[in-house]
């Protein structure tokens, strides 16, 4: 490569570094002038939100894992139209603003959506429940994963599984010990996406669940409802450092347990 | 042990249809890519599911579309082994080989003996990027018959190979298929591994079988022209049965008839590069039968033999020869234009045209 392209290239990665770290540089030191993370970390009420994300979050990937794998081996292994077709609008999720996610699931699951009236006459009423929480989460979230778990399958030869097959292999032991480790990259890497997605949640959250606090209070809820409040951005900042600081320490961890999970080549 | 298959299969608008056995013997299918070989070996395998039909394997009725049977892949006791992918690439070597028994007592024997017989000991614990991929095949050979396979399925499995590897890997295959007395269907498009593997050939075309029999036969005595085109014939000429032979551009030849030619017959007339004869041409001397003069306009090296191409003075086809390098030297090819091209009457193969038309 020419010296020009090179440089070029460093600048381009340069700008968008930048672009990535000056706001949250510029949100650290608004912190640190005028916040006041260290109360912030004394409060009862930011371990509530912190903890209602962590177990929403991790709920919601749970689910997400558990169904979405058996639905993206499918939708790789078929060959039907209709497999296809279902494959191109698991995007749609991803497209829609989290508000219309909220919207939609009112209207489905809300005490007057169309499920709403069935789900109350037996006693179960969703919306503003940590329930309805777990739902917004895994509604805009379980795409990320379903997505990267399609990929992987796609990319696997599903002539292992033939292979194995024939040496006597059950269907789900060749999924448990071939399959299973030759996608568990995308998985993983799936799983931390939809992981993420879940964390920061906010649009569908709100308004398919309210920010009720120690119920359905996320943290990106409760940052929304510090700047809305008297505290004002001051209070925010705080409460998105906290925030911030704890996804960083997860996202690094999980990327070490996943990278080393994944090393067999 | 035994293979008997007779199955039709649709694969979206592909349609196969396959007859075909083996009794502990090598038996190749052979053929073009898209042919449905692979195909062929997938049904027999379990991996795909025919549309009518019967296959047996080692005495036992694994499919049988009127009886509803259909054993599932784990159960037909086949060793399928393909091209790419061969080991699973997060297992070593002992854990890929070792992979479809549970806790079978007898294995680790066996393991041993097939390692060694297959010169990949000592290799146990290295994964497949480890390996070479001479080893990777070796390897998946012996998964394959760890498990007392009844048959074996072999899909292109050298095809990866650099030549000499190739090589190398036909002869052990030859060697274990003696040793282990084992039925083997192997797959491939490469005409020199066909003739050097097969007891038996069969050559598929567009999903059907064109012919079936013993390699010598096929070889020699292809059903039609495009067998034989398959095969390599490199001369194939449109002829007319005329008398106890056949006429082939003005020139009469003696040759074997198929028996149910008629006389003044269109018929194909087909003799091997190889099989062809060169004789110094003597200017005093009539021309024998079969016999026609020709002169070189054409001659390719290919470091042990040369393909000479040449045209006819008189009746006689365009026609190509294939001469070893000694012979070639010694004859004096090269100083020489004008030759006298014998086709002998008993490596003459005249196919009637039905034949080719039919399938």
């Amino acid at each position: 490569m020419s010296r020009g392209v090179s440089i070029a290239l460093a600048v381009a990665a340069a700008l968008l570094a930048l672009l990535l770290l000056l706001p949250l540089g510029g949100l650290v030191w608004r912190a640190l002038s005028d916040g006041d993370v260290a109360a912030e970390l004394g409060s009862g009420a930011t371990w509530d939100a912190l903890r209602l994300s962590v177990i929403t979050a991790t709920i919601s990937l749970a689910i997400a894992v558990l169904l979405g794998t058996p639905l993206a081996w499918l939708l790789a292994r078929s060959r039907a139209r209709a497999a296809r077709l279902a494959a191109a609008l698991l995007d749609l999720p991803l497209v829609l603003p989290p508000t219309v996610a909220g919207i939609a699931l009112l209207s489905a699951f809300g005490r007057s959506g169309y499920l709403g009236d069935t789900l109350g006459g037996i006693g179960l009423s969703l919306s503003f429940t940590t329930a309805a929480v777990v739902l917004a989460q895994l509604f805009v979230s379980a795409p990320f994963y379903v997505r990267s778990a399609y990929a992987g399958f796609s990319g696997a030869d599903p002539r292992f599984e033939g292979v194995a097959y024939t040496l006597g292999l059950s269907r789900w032991r060749t999924f448990r010990s071939v399959t299973l480790p030759l996608v568990w990259p995308s998985l993983a890497g799936g799983a931390v996406l939809c992981w993420a997605r879940a964390l920061g949640e906010l649009g569908a959250t709100l308004l398919f669940a309210g920010s009720l606090p120690g119920k359905t209070q996320t943290m990106p809820l409760a940052i929304l409802a510090a700047f809305e409040s008297e505290a004002g951005i001051a209070g925010a900042v705080s409460l998105s450092v906290v925030l911030l600081g704890f996804a960083a320490v997860l996202l690094l961890a999980l990327h070490r347990v996943t990278a080393t999970a994944g090393a067999y080549r | 042990m035994t293979l008997r298959a007779n199955f039709e299969a649709y694969v979206g608008d592909f349609d196969l249809a396959v007859a075909l056995e083996a009794d502990d013997e090598l038996v190749v299918l052979y053929g073009r890519s898209g042919s449905g070989k692979s195909l062929t070996l997938r049904a027999i395998a379990g991996l795909l599911r025919p549309r009518s039909g019967r296959i047996e394997i080692g005495g036992r009725t694994v499919f049988d579309a009127e009886a509803g049977v259909d054993l599932p892949p784990q159960e037909r006791r086949s060793g399928y082994v393909v091209q790419e992918p061969t080991l699973f690439p997060h297992l070593d070597l002992r854990r890929n080989v070792l992979i479809g028994l549970e806790r079978d007592i007898d294995a680790p024997g066996r393991y041993e003996e097939l390692l060694r017989l297959l010169s990949i000991e000592g290799l146990d614990g290295r994964r497949p990027h480890q390996l070479s991929g001479g080893q990777q095949q070796r390897a998946a050979l012996a998964r394959a018959l760890v498990r007392h396979a009844d048959v074996l399925l072999l899909d292109e499995p050298f095809s990866a190979l650099d030549e000499a590897l190739r090589a190398d890997l036909r002869a052990e295959l030859l060697r274990l298929r003696r040793e282990m007395r084992l039925s083997i269907v192997f797959v491939t498009h490469d005409l020199r591994e066909a003739h050097l593997l097969g007891d038996r050939i069969a050559v598929l075309d567009e999903g059907r079988v064109l012919q079936f029999g013993p390699r010598d036969e096929v070889f020699r005595r292809p059903a039609s022209r495009l067998v034989a085109e398959l095969t390599g014939f490199s001369n194939i000429f449109e002829g007319e049965r005329r008398g106890d032979g056949v006429v082939v551009s003005g020139l009469p030849l003696r040759a074997a008839l198929p028996p149910d030619t008629a006389e003044a017959e269109a018929v194909d007339v087909a003799i091997r590069a190889e099989r062809v004869v060169l004789r110094r041409l003597d200017p005093e001397g009539s021309l024998p039968e079969n016999c026609f003069v020709a002169r070189v306009v054409d001659d390719l090296a290919f470091g042990n033999t040369h393909t000479l191409h040449l045209e006819p003075d008189g009746a006689g086809p365009p026609i190509a020869v294939e001469v070893a390098s000694r012979p070639y030297e010694i004859l004096g090819v090269a100083s020489r234009e004008r030759w006298v091209v014998e086709l002998p009457a008993d490596d003459l193969h005249v196919m009637s045209r039905a034949a080719g038309a039919g399938e």
